[in-house]
């Protein structure tokens, strides 16, 4: 029997792009372990007995195995480390891999560092960085890059559904204003302003039907998180931890346009399926996370979200894929704000990309310790007021996701 | 080892810019879009006898004795070098600037073909004999696990296709920016499963439609590249584009500023 898996603590750095206070990444590592222990006071250094890193690109870093400075940096040395890079789903996988190792019974208390610099090379040049994850030969110079990517599926998936402009930027005015709420949000400690849906309508053209708005945006930032044995976390911090009570991960292809009559996707889901326009692996990955976490209706059962906000339109494909609305009322949904922190399933209520910040190897960590927060009473601490808390939240899930749809992972997170 | 070294020096004289978008110069009809910039093509091509490592240390496979160049004056590859530095103001806080460029040789080795015969200006695809599905781009496997990596066969496909769907794009990598606002599309090649991205050209950007059939344009031969640059789509003889919409009007109200600010770009 798999030992269960817990989450005991985790901060991260203020998120930013340019001067953060925190510019060397193993002092901002430092950092968040300062403040995880600030909140878990039993933890100490000496209990961790394996370090995940989660970092995504080199190209970013200009340094080849940036986490051996880290973990050297930290006092470790002999310590096992291991890095695991998965694209936007780095944060997510590294998560995964810390669970695994925790439910095989090898580690009882292991630590994850998650980061990127994406302030080291200018935005344009950023934006072909990361388009470097696409395939290179077949897509790369066809002046490709991800917004135009996404903005291309999520107009056919619009138009399919049903869905304006004006409905998607709900979502970005959700999120950056939840992230007025969150000191740590670079939104917060940079724009600094609530917006309305025209804001959103009125920003720069990114690729059709995606504005400068929809966009999450490039950050630098750090962030740790400690994920252990139930037996240790019950031990030690009796009173705050959470259960990480089911897990999925999933994969699609690299070219979005090869999603057209994919065999092992038909077969599952049906002919069709999933097209330029569903996240298949979402879908699959949340099917086996609520399969593990008991999970029959997860619109009920869910009381929140942190998911993969890099669009908007993408935060309204995964609610479509993690099954909390389909075809026939994905737009009243948005339109209800059933998302909102007064709707039915709030969704970022910490920020998501659009409002936190998208350091990409810090991502996913950052979602899983906002959930986090939520379910062990510190949400209200760590935020400015109490408006972005989720009364009484007792499950939620965390979602990372990686290229086009490439690679995605969900998780189910609950109250003990 | 003395050889070695020798190819490498010959390599060194010329050296190859990464492939940009090599295109026809035509710019989306009234649109008011500057002068294109300058196709790769456009420089000149030099095409040099190599001696290749494997003469000696290696027998198997095919040698490289021939390379073009084409690689614009000015695009060197220092290798890295620290080349500036900044002091914040509180004269504490400190930045360094680390500079570097690479030559990356891709090896197509089995997709070779394809690129191949961009060169020859056809577009070739695999084609799986056990269950028929076709593919542009090509995979050399079938990707059906019924058919159990099955090596895939060579076709040539037609130099048409239709939109899956489309983008106008405002914004994009460094080495695009010059070219917005820009249609992508991704399309259906005729006879292919899978849709392929590439710009749409000779269109205004609000005229893209879901579905509407396309030509595949290749640049002269000349200005070829042996990339996916080497193609783009038009739309295809006699479309006609429909009647304004709300969306178009939106479409043509958010690329305005886009024309504006390409034409202050340097």
């Amino acid at each position: 029997m798999a030992k269960r898996v817990c989450i005991v603590g985790g901060a991260t750095t203020p998120f930013d792009y340019g001067p953060t206070g925190f510019e060397n990444v193993e002092k901002g590592a430092a950092d968040c372990i300062k403040e995880t222990q600030k909140d878990v006071p039993d933890f100490h250094l000496r209990d961790l007995d394996f370090m995940i890193y989660s970092h995504f690109s080199v190209h970013f870093g200009h340094q080849l195995c940036s986490e051996w400075i880290i973990h050297d940096h930290l006092g470790l040395c002999g310590l096992p480390h291991i890095r695991i890079e998965n694209g936007g789903n780095t944060g997510g996988s590294a998560l995964y891999g810390a669970a695994l190792s925790i439910m095989s019974g090898h580690h009882d208390v292991v630590g994850i560092v998650g980061w990127e610099t994406m302030d080291s090379v200018r935005q344009s040049q950023g934006s072909e960085f990361i388009a470097l994850a696409s395939d290179v030969r077949y897509e790369l110079m066809v002046g490709g890059i991800y917004p135009i990517y996404y903005a291309a599926m999520a107009n056919k998936w619009m138009r399919d559904n049903g869905l304006k402009e004006e409905d998607v930027a709900t979502i970005a005015v959700k999120n950056k204003n939840n992230a007025m709420d969150n000191p740590k949000a670079q939104w917060y400690r940079n724009d600094h302003r609530y917006i309305t849906v025209d804001d959103v309508m009125n920003s720069g053209l990114i690729a059709y039907p995606i504005k400068k708005y929809d966009c999450c945006m490039m950050t630098r930032g750090t962030a740790f998180m400690l994920v252990t044995s139930e037996e240790w976390a019950k031990k030690h911090a009796p009173d705050n931890y959470t259960v990480v009570d089911g897990m999925g991960l999933s994969s699609c292809t690299i070219r979005a346009g090869d999603r057209c009559g994919y065999p092992s996707w038909e077969k599952l889901y049906g002919k069709g399926y999933p097209d330029m326009t569903e996240f298949g692996a979402c879908r699959k990955s949340a099917e086996d996370a609520y399969k593990m976490a008991g999970i029959t209706n997860p619109k009920k059962e869910l009381d929140f979200g942190e998911i993969h906000d890099a669009f908007t339109t993408s935060e309204a494909q995964i609610y479509k894929a993690l099954g909390i609305a389909d075809k026939s009322n994905i737009a009243k949904f948005l339109r209800d704000g059933e998302t909102t922190m007064n709707g039915s399933i709030p969704m970022n209520p910490g920020g998501g990309l659009i409002g936190y910040g998208h350091p990409v190897g810090a991502t996913g960590i950052m979602s899983a310790i906002e959930a986090h927060y939520q379910l062990s009473g510190l949400a209200t601490k760590k935020h400015i007021s109490k408006k972005t808390t989720v009364d009484n939240a007792e499950c939620g899930i965390v979602n990372s996701h990686a290229g086009t749809g490439t690679s995605i992972s969900n998780f189910i997170f609950r109250r003990p | 080892m003395a050889k070695k070294i020798a190819a490498r020096k010959v390599q060194k004289k010329v050296a190859r810019k990464p492939a940009t978008k090599a295109k026809k110069g035509k710019p989306a009809k009234g649109a008011g879009k500057p002068a294109a910039p300058k196709a790769i093509g456009a420089v000149p091509r030099k095409t040099i006898d190599v001696k290749d490592s494997r003469d000696k240390s290696f027998k198997k496979g095919p040698g490289f004795h021939k390379q073009t160049w084409f690689r614009p004056e000015g695009v060197t590859e220092p290798g890295l070098n620290f080349v500036g530095y900044e002091i914040a103001d509180n004269d504490v806080d400190f930045n360094q600037f680390l500079h570097y460029d690479q030559l990356y040789t891709i090896r197509h080795g089995q997709n070779s073909r394809f690129f191949r015969n961009l060169l020859k200006g056809k577009l070739v695809g695999t084609k799986c004999p056990k269950c028929g599905t076709a593919w542009v781009p090509p995979r050399t496997n079938c990707w059906d696990l019924d058919c159990d990596l099955q090596e895939t066969k060579w076709v040539e496909f037609p130099l048409k296709a239709k939109v899956h769907t489309w983008t106008v794009a405002g914004w994009s990598g460094r080495s695009s920016l010059k070219k917005l606002p820009f249609v992508l599309v991704y399309a259906k090649i005729e006879g292919s499963t899978v849709a392929i991205a590439n710009y749409l050209l000779d269109i205004k950007p609000w005229e893209v439609e879901f579905g509407m059939p396309l030509k595949v344009v290749f640049v002269p031969e000349k200005e070829r590249v042996g990339a996916v640059t080497d193609f783009h789509f038009e739309p295809a003889d006699g479309w006609k584009p429909g009647k304004m919409t709300p969306e178009k009007e939106r479409i043509k109200k958010l690329v305005a500023p886009i024309y504006e600010w390409v034409k202050t770009m340097k």
